[in-house]
């Protein structure tokens, strides 16, 4: 009676013309109520920007992507899929044919797939383009089941070093770097040609240096609530990592060695959890890019989304700024601003393109449904903007991502969810946030010229 | 209709939030107790600590005015102590010559605190000086004695004090046992005489394996028996016997237990006296073991971790032993054994939280120590080290 | 009758005996210049070593010449990685491409390695050359399954344009290749594990991988996995039995066959470990369409027509070793060098003692026999020498380059040159020094 469609109808066309006392008060108390809680949510009936979207094609039950996609200079566009329990997929998408191409099973690449072990089930590292315009990567379990599974024969066998040749199609598997662990945040570096990783869950150092075959291997970095998710390279080499209470560690590939700087994140202290995973610190940065100009870091803690510029010739231990929070401007200086998403990548027009969360964002571990937003940061000017929720041309929102990247031609892609329908019959999304069944998909957003 | 379906959907989304904001619970009942077991640091956070690095844990021994010292091992070693009256862990110095302890350190009656070295093989003698008013600098030597090397070109890999009262007069002030790397040499050092002996070796072979493995097998501990007779394990698992009366080292025919075929690769890892004067032990694959140094038998206990590896076995203040097991690639899990029932208790891997203070789990354990106050301590022996305290329960 | 000895009889009798020395002495002469006299029967071959690979000691059926003059070969490294090495034919140069362990990712385990390929390679309908590797040392298996064990064998593929192996992945876990082949027709490769004695195989198109379980014991695994030309495998089993794999039903059947093997008896210094009911080694005749093979036992040949009744048949077609061992107890345990030449003939590599590089049982050089197929005639062409007259000391596999060349692979002796370092990968007997090498014979028509 309510509900009915008449009234409602009559309500609703009667708000629209800007006329709330006219509506009938059934629905005008819904209209408020909605409204209402939208704002609680925090999810604001706020601007919102467009984005395209391909699914990955014959791989819908594919159910998180963190860190793994880069755009490379051919305008292939890499992803690594993960999938808890199988076998993780690594795809990419060809911008300039518009496809989606799966190269493969992970377990299947690695030749593991007749042997009834852990899975190699992601890609959890970002990938790398080497000089030789190969695609350089590591992979990572996916179940870990309190580690009861650790280091026994049935358990994960450890993470792969890899290599996908763009030219040949073809992916060449390394070997086992770290035995039994998975590389849970990696990078590539072109100049010493080499795969670095921070494993899970003992949180070593490694590297596999591709020119000998040599595998190596620094020892412990950190505890497993607090193992930094980005690896940053310098143009020198060097690599850098967060440890500790917002510390950063610095590895010297000339003398193979690690050195704890004294520079200081600017972290938040936590407090109790509030909706978020209580296994995480939140003492680490989140995820940082090389900026090539000024020979800077940019990056995102995890506290509180802030925002730092990291400058690691200032001195012998370098100079860390706090630049603002890239986060939904609502939620500004709140206790409850969602986690941190690995979503950041500098644009071609010398912006800092950053997806955030508006709830907690973790696939099917997810505190909620929100839609995500797209935040830019210019270095020029050091001004913050929210370019709104991003949509994709049918409406529905993306409801977050974890990964981005900028193509040749200044394209932002980002990797991440959106809802859909379930259908009868075979399995069509990657797991539910709630009850909402949600898909994995490659966001493409084309900047537009200020 | 679609507003209709909006405003469900946007009533319906924020029900279904997760409220909880606790540890995941699964996690917390695969650790142990976690009102029964704390870390320390190895110093005074956040500057004055051991280096990462250089913090593996790699020997552990109470003295017997009950304090610990402990040793450390990786670019360089250092000695700590933890003095249980104030609770946590003071650095001393860095040890010279070594980049490792290997359960070397022994205390005498008088409190001597010696220590041997790897890789230069030194015995060395710190003399503790009023350590409580000591400020902590780290980098500092330690000032010890260099006593001098047992063998030519071998470290130390193993040490043990016998402070039993002896008639013979450079045995007075107690006698120190080794085993030396990489030949397996046994050597005595008579502490009032101050003299070494070499007194022969517990392998004579590297034992068949892959062109790798290049260690000849003995044990990573000594041990000393209620009458100063000395035991230990050398080639294919075999048990050796030093008599200090006889100034004799010899092979007995007991080995330690292991699958068989996989004998020479069998190392006692520790090893326990009893006050019932029998001897536990633990071997590399993992087993527990009884060692009987009067009737010459070793009784096999099985195993209480489907793990390699027992890092470390000490009693606990309820007659329960307490061990941790688990190599180097692997993560370290405690457990007890109640000899009067015979019946193993996993008690889970070795993980402190804290939070927001602290939270540390260790991988890789190093040593274990008791007191006579119950505490047991574990050392972590990793590049970021710390020392755990575990408190049984009765 | 009394004898006495008057004068006259003394005399008599010394003449007998000095006839009778004269007649053992001629006799003894003669019999000492046949010796003498009889020239001693070889064959000269040529031969490539390897360089920079002295160490590696063994290799046993990993021998391939490919369509494009490349003979590959597979060297054994007991307690290391093995390696994979071709001799280029037309260049003339060896290629080493690489230590098997690090082929497969594994280097810095520190885990049994992969130290051999113990099966037949095969070039591939794509041109790639197919195999699968292997452990060394057992260890009596006290480390199998265990972390620090031969983690398993790898199904392994080198593409000869690229020069690149590529790694298709573990085949089963904790256990090596003994013995495979590859099956065009299908594109799938064949095993037998080592130690449980199962069968198993790759399908290369599919990246997919099955087990069908047990066959052998681990003193009677077979050595040989051979195909015919419909894809089905057959290895053997048992006292001399054969199964077949059929792969339109991927399913096997045991064969009512039986091989010619003969009881063992007692070791006489042969390996006791080795049940000798096996055949050894086996060669597709694509022309008849039989295969051929020699068995363990007594090294006798037979023929196996796959397609004469339901189980097919078999036949002895005579013993091929050294003819002095033929119907003795102790003839050597057969070899796995046993390929079919161009010229229609079986070319055999019998070896004069037990063989097994460093466990053979003595020094002795290793012969070539052959069978004529349309002749059934058996020959001895002699001791393998090579150009410097040194022996051939034993040989454990075989193949036909595309020109009939015949390739072997075994060890050649070296002798130590004062004061340097002798290049050796160990010892046969205590006193010579030996080094792996391909043997090259040129048939002459």
């Amino acid at each position: 009676m309510l509900l009915n469609r008449r009234s409602f109808s009559k309500g609703a066309a009667a708000i629209r013309r800007g006329r709330l006392r006219k509506a009938p008060i059934t629905v005008r108390g819904l209209w408020i109520l909605g409204v209402v809680v939208l704002a609680f949510s925090g999810v604001g009936l706020s601007q919102t920007v467009t984005v395209q979207y391909r699914f990955f094609t014959g791989l819908p039950q594919m159910d998180g992507n963190w860190a793994a996609l880069k755009a490379a200079r051919d305008g292939k566009v890499y992803v690594g899929l993960a999938y808890h329990g199988g076998g993780g997929h690594l795809v990419l998408y060809d911008s300039k044919t518009d496809k989606i191409v799966d190269v493969g099973d992970l377990t299947r690449l690695c030749g593991e797939n007749a042997l009834d072990m852990g899975p190699q089930s992601k890609i959890h590292a970002k990938f790398g383009e080497g000089k030789d315009g190969r695609i350089y990567f590591s992979t990572h379990g996916g179940l870990w089941f309190d580690y009861a599974r650790f280091a026994t024969p049935e358990g994960y066998p450890g993470a792969h070093y890899m290599v996908y040749d763009p030219k040949t199609g073809q992916v060449k598997d390394f070997g086992i770097g770290p035995r039994f662990e998975g590389v849970n945040t990696g990078a590539f570096d072109p100049k010493f040609n080499r795969i670095y990783g921070l494993t899970h869950p003992r949180g070593h150092f490694v590297y596999y240096d591709v020119a000998t075959g040599a595998k190596l291997d620094q020892g412990r970095i950190d505890n497993f609530d607090s193992i930094c998710r980005t690896l940053g390279i310098d143009d020198e080499g060097n690599v850098y990592g967060s440890f500790g209470e917002g510390r950063i560690f610095k590895y010297d590939p000339r003398v193979d060695s690690i050195r704890e700087l004294s520079a200081q994140l600017p972290t938040r202290q936590k407090g109790i959890s509030l909706g978020r995973d209580y296994n995480k610190s939140e003492t680490a940065w989140r995820v940082v890019v090389w900026e090539q100009e000024t020979r800077k870091f940019y990056g995102v803690e995890e506290s509180a989304t802030i925002l730092f510029s990291f400058d690691p010739y200032a001195g012998p231990d370098g100079e860390v700024r706090r630049l603002g929070q890239l986060c939904i401007p609502e939620m500004t200086n709140n206790r409850n601003v969602p986690y941190a998403t690995l979503s950041l990548t500098l644009g071609a027009d010398r912006k800092l393109y950053y997806a955030a969360a508006g709830k907690e964002f973790d696939y099917g571990g997810s505190a909620g449904l929100a839609a995500s937003h797209l935040i830019t940061y210019d270095l020029r000017t050091g001004k913050t903007q929210d370019l709104g929720e991003m949509h994709v041309p049918d409406g529905r929102p993306v409801i977050g991502t974890n990964a981005a990247d900028t193509g040749p031609d200044g394209t932002i892609y980002l990797v991440g969810a959106i809802s859909v329908e379930a259908t009868v019959g075979e399995q069509n999304y990657g797991g539910k946030i709630g009850s909402i069944p949600f898909r994995l998909a490659l966001f493409i957003y084309h900047p537009k010229a200020d | 209709m679609k507003y209709r379906l909006f405003v469900l959907l946007v009533v319906g989304l924020n029900i279904g939030v997760a409220a909880y904001g606790q540890r995941d619970p699964d996690y917390d009942k695969v650790v142990v107790l976690q009102t029964r077991i704390d870390a320390r640091d190895l110093g005074y956070t956040p500057l004055d600590v051991i280096p990462n690095g250089e913090s593996g844990i790699s020997s552990l021994t109470v003295a017997p005015n009950g304090y610990l010292y402990g040793a450390t091992s990786g670019k360089r070693s250092h000695l700590f102590v933890l003095i249980p009256r104030h609770g946590y862990v003071q650095p001393l110095g860095v040890i010279p010559g070594a980049t490792a302890v290997t359960h070397a350190v022994a205390v005498s009656d008088s409190g001597d605190v010696y220590i041997g070295t790897s890789p230069e093989g030194h015995l060395l003698k710190y003399t503790p000086q009023d350590q409580f008013h000591q400020g902590i600098q780290i980098g500092k030597p330690l000032p010890v004695t260099d006593l001098g090397q047992p063998v030519s070109g071998e470290s130390i890999f193993a040490l043990n004090i016998d402070s039993t009262p002896s008639i013979i007069s450079d045995r007075k002030a107690g006698v120190i046992y080794g085993l030396t790397s990489p030949n397996a040499h046994f050597f005595e050092y008579a502490i009032a005489g101050g003299k070494f002996t070499d007194l022969g070796v517990v392998a004579q072979r590297v034992p068949v394996g892959e062109k790798f493995e290049k260690d000849k097998m003995m044990s990573r501990m000594l041990v000393v028996d209620q009458k100063g007779i000395v035991f230990a394990s050398g080639e294919n698992g075999a048990f050796y016997r030093f008599d200090p009366n006889l100034q004799k080292l010899e092979e007995l025919s007991i080995h330690a237990p292991a699958v068989p075929g996989r004998e020479p690769w069998t190392r006692v890892d520790a090893f326990l006296p009893d006050p019932s004067g029998v001897i536990y032990g633990g071997t590399s694959d993992g087993y527990l073991f009884r060692l009987d140094p009067e009737k010459l038998t070793v009784t096999n206990l099985g195993k209480p971790l489907g793990q390699y590896r027992i890092d470390g076995l000490v009693r606990g203040p309820n007659g329960k032993l307490y061990g941790v097991g688990g190599d180097k690639d692997d993560m370290a899990r405690l457990f007890s054994y109640d000899p009067s029932a015979g019946a193993y208790e996993i008690l889970g891997f070795v993980d402190v939280n804290r939070r927001p203070y602290y939270t540390w789990q260790a991988y890789v354990i190093g040593a274990m120590a008791s007191d006579d106050r119950g505490t047991v301590y574990i050392g972590e022996d990793e590049r970021i080290s710390k020392l755990y305290l575990f408190y049984p329960w009765p | 009758m009394v004898y006495d000895s008057p004068r006259g009889s003394t005399d008599g009798n010394m003449k007998i005996a000095r006839i009778i020395l004269l007649i053992a002495s001629m006799l003894v002469q003669v019999s000492l210049a046949s010796a003498a006299d009889l020239p001693v029967h070889t064959v000269q071959v040529d031969y490539r070593t390897f360089p920079g690979l002295e160490r590696m000691d063994g290799n046993w059926s990993a021998l391939l010449a490919g369509s494009d003059g490349k003979v590959y070969i597979g060297l054994a490294y007991h307690g290391g990685g093995g390696h994979l090495v071709y001799y280029d034919s037309k260049t003339d140069t060896v290629h080493d491409v690489g230590d098997l362990n690090v082929l497969v990712g594994q280097q810095s385990l520190l885990v049994g390695p992969q130290s051999k390929i113990h099966t037949k390679f095969a070039e591939g309908r794509d041109g790639r050359i197919y195999f699968a590797t292997q452990y060394g040392n057992d260890f009596n298996y006290a480390r199998v399954g265990t972390p620090e064990g031969y983690p398993g064998s790898h199904w392994m593929v080198f593409d000869p344009k690229l020069g690149q192996t590529t790694d298709l992945g573990l085949a089963y876990r904790g256990q090596g290749i003994i013995a495979g082949n590859y099956d065009p027709l299908y594109h799938r490769y064949y095993g037998v594990t080592d130690p449980r004695g199962e069968f198993v195989y790759f399908d290369i198109s599919k990246h997919n991988e099955e087990i069908l379980g047990r066959f052998n014991n681990w003193e009677s695994l077979c050595r040989t996995l051979v195909v015919d030309d419909q894809g089905n495998a057959y290895g053997s089993f048992g006292h001399g039995q054969i199964y077949k794999y059929d792969p339109r039903t991927d399913s096997i059947r045991d064969l009512s066959v039986k091989l010619p093997i003969r009881p063992k008896g007692i070791s006489l210094g042969r390996d006791y470990n080795k049940s000798e009911t096996a055949w050894r080694v086996v060669v597709w005749d694509k022309e008849t369409k039989q295969f051929y093979g020699i068995e363990e036992s007594a090294s006798t040949l037979f023929s196996f027509d796959p397609y004469a009744v339901e189980d097919g048949a078999v036949k002895p077609l005579g013993q091929l070793c050294i003819p002095s061992f033929r119907g003795a107890r102790n003839v050597p345990f057969a070899t796995l060098s046993l390929t079919l030449g161009r010229d229609r003939k079986l070319y055999y590599a019998a070896s004069g003692r037990e063989f097994d590089y460093a466990g053979s049982a003595g020094l002795a050089a290793s012969h070539i026999i052959t069978y004529d197929l349309r002749t059934g005639g058996i020959d001895d062409l002699g001791e393998m020498r090579l150009p410097d007259g040194s022996p051939v000391l034993g040989t454990d596999s075989a193949t036909t380059g595309p020109d009939g060349t015949i390739y072997f692979g075994g060890a050649i002796e070296v002798t130590p040159q004062p004061g340097k370092p002798v290049e050796a990968a160990g010892r046969i007997g205590k006193t010579a020094y030996y080094r792996l090498a391909i043997i090259i014979y040129r048939p002459r028509h």
